[in-house]
């Protein structure tokens, strides 16, 4: 047990990411066009953006609602989804995700 | 979670809800991306449940903060977050006795909770003798972290787990199973299903390296069953950055994560070994991957019609899925005209259950029929798993009358990987010197 050691982290490295700020909010979401995110690979998603979307209609009749459906286990920019994806989010003024987890 | 980061970098607001116990998994997902401070709102509402009557109270209670979420102005942190600090990965990392470096990794987070075999400059050396790559090689990046794979990290967590040099070549060829799109590691490795990856070895490489494919493949015991799974456990961990609870979220998660390793018996198998099945040629060394979270040890009929409906009575309804047939087993079928191929379609054809009993029929699970399959009524049979080309069989295991069936799941683009294990110039010398390491056991 006296023996020492020198020993190499197992550690790996990784490229380091440059930490960018988010975009800025919208002063309100009346007469904007709301974009809900459903993840459906994760089933709580569908209820959660039903419910969030029929709380917001109440509350700003004047939005627009928009769902983006998403139902591929895998990071959406390696799918064919990402052309629709795009177009969508031009669409819309905010959005919200459910992710389900 | 990517998806709000994906608004995001497309210049549009977002708040994204996500289980309150996942938050941690957000975060690094989120940070992983460049936004570690994109709006993430912890929501009570359980883990894929879809009963309204749970989930309608949840959102009333967060609907304030939802619209906070897009409308609240930035703080100057979310404006302008901190950058990430640059990792000090100095080469020698610690300096002590054998206790104080194990205490050091476990503390952490780089152990697995058993003792390691301390990773010195002269330890690590050797473990590269495995390999003509050389230390320096990106093998590629292990998600979720995005860790570098290069050689000499894959030696490192080798020696941790106390694997010989001889494993290199397997290793090497492990983390090219884990990189390649087609085995969902991205989902597998981190799945709250606890999914474990499945090891299994063809080839000359399974004698060369003693790989234990009789008797309890599957058990402790073994040096290279052992320590080829603990060390695919740490490179996963360690350069993958996949920690129990913070990234992979399995609910139980499964002692199969550091151990599920096992050799097919080829010269057991009247058939063609797997190996082979999968595209490789039958003198290629070879490991195949799949992730299931679940075995049956099936106690068959041991005529052939006993066997084949055991089976049927066992499988589970998942996808990717390895049957296990041992020695005699096989030999009882092939001797009876069965071909791997007809014991498959028999599987798919008559492993059915009534539609009651089928969790997606009560719309109450993940799990989807396809449209193809779905029933009429309750009483109506659907097949347990509807793609023959899902399954594999496999000889292994000692005498015996039972059976393992491995169930995986699987998603569309998901499939069986196999990939070939290239073996170093100086390899005869190399099996040489390791090859006697075995145990020797006394009979009492």
């Amino acid at each position: 047990m006296s023996n020492e050691y020198e020993v190499f982290s197992p550690w790996a490295e990784a490229d380091r990411v440059p930490a960018s700020g988010i975009t800025p909010r919208v002063s309100d979401l009346a007469g904007k066009k709301i974009g809900l995110f459903c993840y459906t690979v994760k089933p709580a998603s569908t209820p959660i953006i039903k419910a969030i979307e029929t709380r917001l209609r109440e509350r700003f009749p004047s939005s627009e609602f928009s769902r983006f459906e998403y139902d591929y286990n895998k990071d959406l920019m390696d799918t064919p989804d990402v052309a629709r994806f795009n177009d969508w989010v031009k669409g819309v003024d905010a959005a919200i995700a459910a992710v389900g987890d | 979670m990517y998806d709000a980061v994906y608004v995001e970098q497309l210049n549009k607001p977002a708040v994204a809800l996500v289980n309150e116990n996942f938050m941690y998994d957000a975060r690094s997902a989120a940070s992983s991306k460049g936004l570690p401070t994109v709006r993430v709102l912890a929501s009570a509402v359980p883990c894929e449940c879809i009963n309204e009557q749970i989930v309608e109270p949840i959102i009333d209670s967060m609907m304030d903060d939802i619209i906070k979420g897009l409308t609240k102005p930035l703080s100057p942190q979310e404006e302008s977050p901190e950058q990430p600090k640059v990792e000090e990965t100095p080469r020698i990392i610690f300096k002590g006795n054998l206790q104080e470096i194990n205490r050091f990794f476990y503390k952490r987070g780089w152990a697995d909770g058993l003792p390691i075999i301390p990773p010195t400059e002269e330890a690590v050396k050797e473990m590269l003798t495995g390999t003509d790559l050389p230390a320096d090689h990106i093998l590629g990046k292990i998600v979720p972290r995005r860790g570098k794979a290069t050689v000499e990290k894959v030696a490192i967590n080798a020696v941790m787990a106390g694997a010989l040099p001889t494993y290199m070549p397997v290793l090497i060829a492990g983390v090219e199973a884990l990189l390649d799109p087609e085995s969902f590691f991205h989902v597998w490795g981190v799945s709250t299903g606890s999914w474990a990856p499945f090891w299994i070895f063809n080839g000359p490489i399974r004698k060369d390296l003693n790989i234990n494919y009789s008797s309890g493949t599957l058990s402790p015991g073994n040096i290279a069953n052992a320590t080829i799974g603990r060390s695919m456990a740490l490179i996963i961990k360690n350069i993958g950055g996949a920690r129990p609870g913070i990234e992979d979220m399995g609910v139980l998660g499964n002692t199969g994560k550091y151990s599920m390793v096992m050799a097919e018996n080829e010269e057991a198998n009247p058939w063609g070994p797997l190996h082979v099945e999968n595209g490789l040629h039958k003198d290629d060394s070879a490991v195949s991957l799949i992730f299931p979270n679940s075995s049956v040890p099936v106690f068959p009929g041991t005529d052939y019609d006993g066997l084949l409906n055991s089976m049927i009575h066992s499988v589970t309804r998942r996808g990717l899925t390895c049957i296990v047939l041992n020695p005699a087993h096989a030999k009882t079928l092939f001797e009876n005209g069965w071909t791997k191929e007809e014991i498959i379609t028999y599987i798919t054809q008559f492993a059915r259950v009534p539609a009651y009993r089928n969790p997606s029929y009560h719309k109450a699970a993940l799990i989807k029929i396809p449209k193809a399959y779905r029933v009429l009524n309750e009483m109506e049979s659907s097949p347990v798993i509807e793609n023959p080309a899902w399954i594999r069989i496999i000889v292994a295991g000692g005498p015996g009358n039972f059976i393992g069936i491995y169930a995986g799941g699987r998603w569309p683009g998901n499939e069986w990987v196999t990939k070939k294990v290239n073996l170093p110039a100086n390899w005869g010398s190399l099996v040489k010197k390791y090859k006697d390491v075995v145990p020797n056991y006394a009979f009492y």
